[in-house]
């Protein structure tokens, strides 16, 4: 497994965790817990960012094994 | 008229005249009242049966006899509501008897309690030594409740300094396979939400005893066929060992890379993550 893929995993696995965070911040009728979802998912969001601007220098970096 | 006739009519009228007076003297706990109002619950009854069975030679006179000591109570009711002094020269005060772990002699003799029986008072709030009791007090009901001391006390998560996420009360959705649609919409979901839901479960409607959605949303479901094994809820959970396993990634890949940007970027991000973990707990985890 290359770094990349690995990284590709490890982003795929945040988004989904971005998902399901964000169904229950909708669900949720407590404001409170709203808010803490919310911000949650602020942060996940500024690491996929992070991780996508990590991922495009590493394709860039090994571009035989882009896509994989 | 014949005598039976008169007091089946009389009866049946009495028994419907007593439903609608009992509703109107409130829905106290009939364990939990005051003395004389039990003693106002009993003589109104009382009449009403010497009525129904005609024992009472003149209607009127039972009728106002019965009125009396319905309409009295309610009216004394309303009193002390206005009134403290009303209050408690109906209700009476409530009687200290253990105070700062000591028990006062004097009280207990003017409520008449024993030692034994203040002691199996106190085992019925599960206060089994004496020692363990700060307080005693016996409300105006007779009941006698008990405040232990600080140390005796069962812990909550306030003691442990836990934050714990707040919860609202379920709501029953499903019972006897039918969708209820008032708690449903309480709720913020529809018919659609739930249908999708038992779908992914994969039961059918009229399989499920009872449904439960709890504040966060997840469904607990109790089926009619206790041989189906369900998967209980555990997204949450899930989702907390999701972003434990993502953190740890970040760290490998901070310790990993030779990029000196990289580094401080995973490592920055796996400290964010756990600040928000640790934010997460209370309500992921419970």
């Amino acid at each position: 497994m290359t770094v990349a893929s690995k990284v590709k995993q490890t982003l795929a696995t945040l988004k989904g965790n971005q998902g399901t965070l964000r169904l229950y911040s909708l669900q949720t009728r407590d404001e409170e817990t709203k808010l803490v979802y919310n911000e949650a998912l602020e942060t996940t969001g500024i690491i996929i960012d992070d991780l996508e601007r990590r991922l495009q220098t590493l394709e860039y970096q090994e571009p035989q094994y882009k896509g994989n | 008229m014949q005598a039976w006739i008169q007091i089946l009519l009389s009866s049946v009228t009495l028994f419907f005249l007593l439903l609608l007076l009992t509703r109107l003297m409130g829905k106290r706990n009939i364990a939990r009242v005051t003395p004389f109002k039990f003693v106002s619950y009993i003589v109104a009854a009382v009449i009403a049966a010497l009525m129904s069975l005609n024992l009472i030679p003149n209607l009127a006179f039972g009728f106002i006899a019965l009125g009396v000591w319905v309409i009295l109570p309610i009216a004394l009711d309303y009193l002390s509501l206005k009134s403290k002094w009303i209050h408690e020269l109906i209700n009476g005060k409530e009687t200290v008897l253990i105070k700062h772990g000591k028990i006062m002699e004097e009280n207990l003799m003017q409520t008449r309690l024993t030692g034994e029986e203040l002691l199996r008072e106190l085992r019925y709030k599960n206060a089994f030594n004496l020692a363990d009791v700060e307080f005693a007090v016996m409300e105006d009901t007779g009941d006698i409740n008990v405040f232990l001391k600080a140390d005796k006390k069962p812990v909550s998560s306030h003691d442990l300094g836990i934050k714990t996420a707040p919860l609202a009360e379920p709501q029953t959705v499903i019972l006897d396979g039918n969708i209820l649609n008032e708690p449903l919409s309480s709720l913020g979901f529809n018919r659609e939400w739930l249908g999708i839901q038992l779908e992914t479960i994969g039961v059918s409607l009229d399989n499920v005893f009872i449904g439960q959605v709890d504040s966060s949303g997840d469904l607990y479901l109790d089926l009619f066929d206790d041989t189906l094994q369900l998967p209980q809820p555990k997204v949450k959970e899930m989702l907390y060992a999701n972003f434990e396993k993502i953190q740890a990634d970040l760290t490998t890949f901070a310790l990993e890379t030779n990029n000196e940007a990289a580094k401080t970027m995973y490592s920055k991000n796996a400290k964010e993550l756990d600040y928000i973990m640790r934010k997460l707990k209370p309500y992921l985890l419970r």
